[in-house]
Formats: C-alpha cells, sequence, structure tokens
C-alpha cells in the first residue's frame, strides 16, 4: 500500500466519520467544529486528486468563511443545547421525511454499488496522467478567465445579489419600521404592510412627552 | 494508485449523510450544514471525474459551486435570523410560511 492510499483511506474515514457526527450533534456548535473537520479531510482528498488550487480555496472558503459565518449565525440567535424538539413526536411531514431517506438512500447504495461493481459506468482505461500544472492556479485560472469568463462574472453577480439579498432579509421589524418611515410611508399604508409606525408618526397629543419610552409591542421578538 | 471509484464511494457516503441530515434533523441550523455536506460530496465527484478524464473543466464547476454555496449559506443563514426574530425557534417543523 503506497503512501497516497494510507492518505487517502485514512482522511476518506475521517471524512466520513466527522460526517456523521455533523449530523448526528445535537448542539450546533459542535456540529459545526465537525464540519470544519469534514471540510479539511476533504480538502485533503482534493490535494490527492492534485485538484491543489480547489483545496486551498476549499479551506479559505468553507472552513474559513463559511464556518465562521454559520458560528456567528449560532451565537447571534443564543441556540439552547437543550434540542429537545429533536425527541418530539414525528409530525406527518416528519414521517414522511424518514420514509422518503430510506428509500433515497437505499436506492442510491444500489444504483451506486451496480454501476461501480458493473464496470460500465466507469472504465478505467480512460485514465490520464495529469502534467504537472494539472490543478495548478494558473492552470484552472487561465480556463477561468478564458473559456467560464461569462460564468465567472455571473457568479460575481450573483454573490452581489447574495449580499444583498441577506442584508434585507435579516433585517429587524425595527429596522424595517425606520425604513418604510424614511421612505415617506404613511402611517396607514405601514399599518397594511404589518409594521408598527413608529412613535414620531402616530399622531398624538405630544409625541416628544413619550420619547424614549419602549414600545407596548412593537419591538422584535415581543410576540 | 487510488481507483478512481473509492472516491466516488467516498463522494457517495458524504452525500448520503448530508441527505439523511436533511431529511431527518429539525434544526435549521444542522440542516443547512447537511446542505453543505451534499455539496461538498457533489464536489469530489467533480473533482474525481475531471481527474479521470485529465479535463480541468470539472474542477472550474467545483468552483462555481463553491461560490454558490457561499451566496446560499449567506442567503440561509439570513432567512434562519429572520425567522427566529419572529418565531424564537430553529425547529423546522414549525415554519411553515415565509412570512410573518
Amino acid at each position: 500500500m503506497s503512501g497516497s492510499e494510507i492518505v487517502f483511506y485514512v482522511f476518506a474515514a475521517v471524512a466520513v466519520v466527522s460526517a456523521i457526527a455533523t449530523v448526528t450533534r445535537k448542539n450546533p456548535v459542535v456540529a459545526a467544529v465537525w464540519l470544519v473537520a469534514t471540510f479539511f479531510a476533504v480538502a485533503v482528498n482534493y490535494v490527492l486528486l492534485s485538484a491543489s488550487f480547489l483545496a486551498v480555496l476549499q479551506v479559505l472558503v468553507y472552513a474559513g468563511a463559511m464556518m465562521v459565518l454559520f458560528v456567528f449565525v449560532i451565537m447571534v440567535l443564543d441556540v439552547d443545547e437543550a434540542g429537545d424538539t429533536e425527541h418530539r413526536r414525528p409530525s406527518r411531514v416528519g414521517r414522511l421525511g424518514y420514509s422518503l431517506a430510506l428509500l433515497l438512500s437505499g436506492g442510491m447504495v444500489i444504483w451506486v454499488l451496480v454501476s461501480t461493481l458493473s464496470k460500465q459506468f466507469i472504465t478505467p482505461g480512460a485514465r490520464l496522467d495529469p502534467t504537472g500544472d494539472f490543478g495548478s492556479a494558473n492552470a484552472v485560472g487561465r480556463r477561468l478567465f478564458t473559456d467560464y469568463l461569462f460564468a465567472f462574472e455571473g457568479v460575481s453577480l450573483l454573490l452581489l445579489a447574495a449580499v444583498i439579498g441577506a442584508v434585507v432579509v435579516a433585517r429587524s421589524r425595527r429596522e424595517r419600521e425606520k425604513e418604510a418611515a424614511a421612505a415617506g410611508m404613511s402611517a396607514e399604508a405601514m399599518a397594511a404592510a404589518g409594521l408598527e409606525p413608529p412613535e414620531e408618526l402616530v399622531p398624538g397629543p405630544n409625541p416628544q412627552t413619550d420619547f424614549g419610552q419602549p414600545s407596548a409591542g412593537g419591538h422584535e421578538g415581543g410576540t | 494508485m487510488i481507483p478512481i471509484t473509492h472516491f466516488l464511494y467516498l463522494a457517495f457516503g458524504l452525500f448520503v449523510i448530508g441527505m439523511l441530515g436533511v431529511l431527518l434533523r429539525r434544526n435549521v441550523l444542522i440542516v443547512l450544514m447537511s446542505i453543505e455536506l451534499m455539496l461538498n460530496a457533489a464536489n469530489i465527484a467533480l473533482v474525481a471525474f475531471s481527474r479521470l478524464h485529465g479535463n480541468l473543466d470539472g474542477q472550474v464547476l467545483a468552483m462555481f459551486t463553491i461560490a454558490v454555496a457561499a451566496a446560499e449559506a449567506a442567503v440561509g443563514l439570513a432567512i434562519v435570523v429572520s425567522i427566529f426574530r419572529s418565531r424564537t425557534g430553529t425547529d423546522i417543523d414549525d415554519l411553515s410560511l415565509l412570512r410573518d
């Protein structure tokens, strides 16, 4: 058994074990840490497949940026680790999920085993030995900026849309009310949109006197 | 030399684990992490076939997958934050509306 084979089997086992740990942990923070372990093991497998630049990207984007995003959101949400909802009786949708999961995974096991063992799907003789810079940043970047330039620019547009979408979706109710007031929306229109008008918009005898008083039900999380 | 089918078995295993996580778990955050697992499994298969055929297109496609996964995680977590504010919970069985 050569060195690369040992590395592959060790890190494939690490990837599978930590993936199982990711989906079985109750605490989302622990699951996120196991997910980082999975990402590192997958990055090692990319190196074995002579995709070194992609391995670097995997560590930077997944294990770096995306996991920080996950952990930040978990901290912001302040989820307790009780996880008692997992032990509730499964709903009808939940039972459908169980049977669908069994059906899909069982079908995939059979399909993959049949198609790989029968050797009609994968021809081992088609294997090419890669040249020296196969998978390097130079080769991949050249491909990315010539053949795939349009798709590359499209991805940049997609990321911009995702940033704007995330900011818009994650606004709190108070921020939305403030924006609606700044846009000149009337109190009636805001009430029709399900928003509580800020206090300076509500016609009252003297709005300045109750400045700073917390409103009864307008704040986030009050319901 | 590692046979290409073993990489495909690894990708398949990760994909099934992620799919079971999506279908069986109730915590939204774990479901999002399972989706990332499935995208990673697809990436392994893409890179394995790219190596098999000596063609770099698979790696470029895997890069696009990473970018789309980042966008998906950002928007998905923003939706989770928004839902958590109005419903104070991350149980997906309680979520059937995309409005408050």
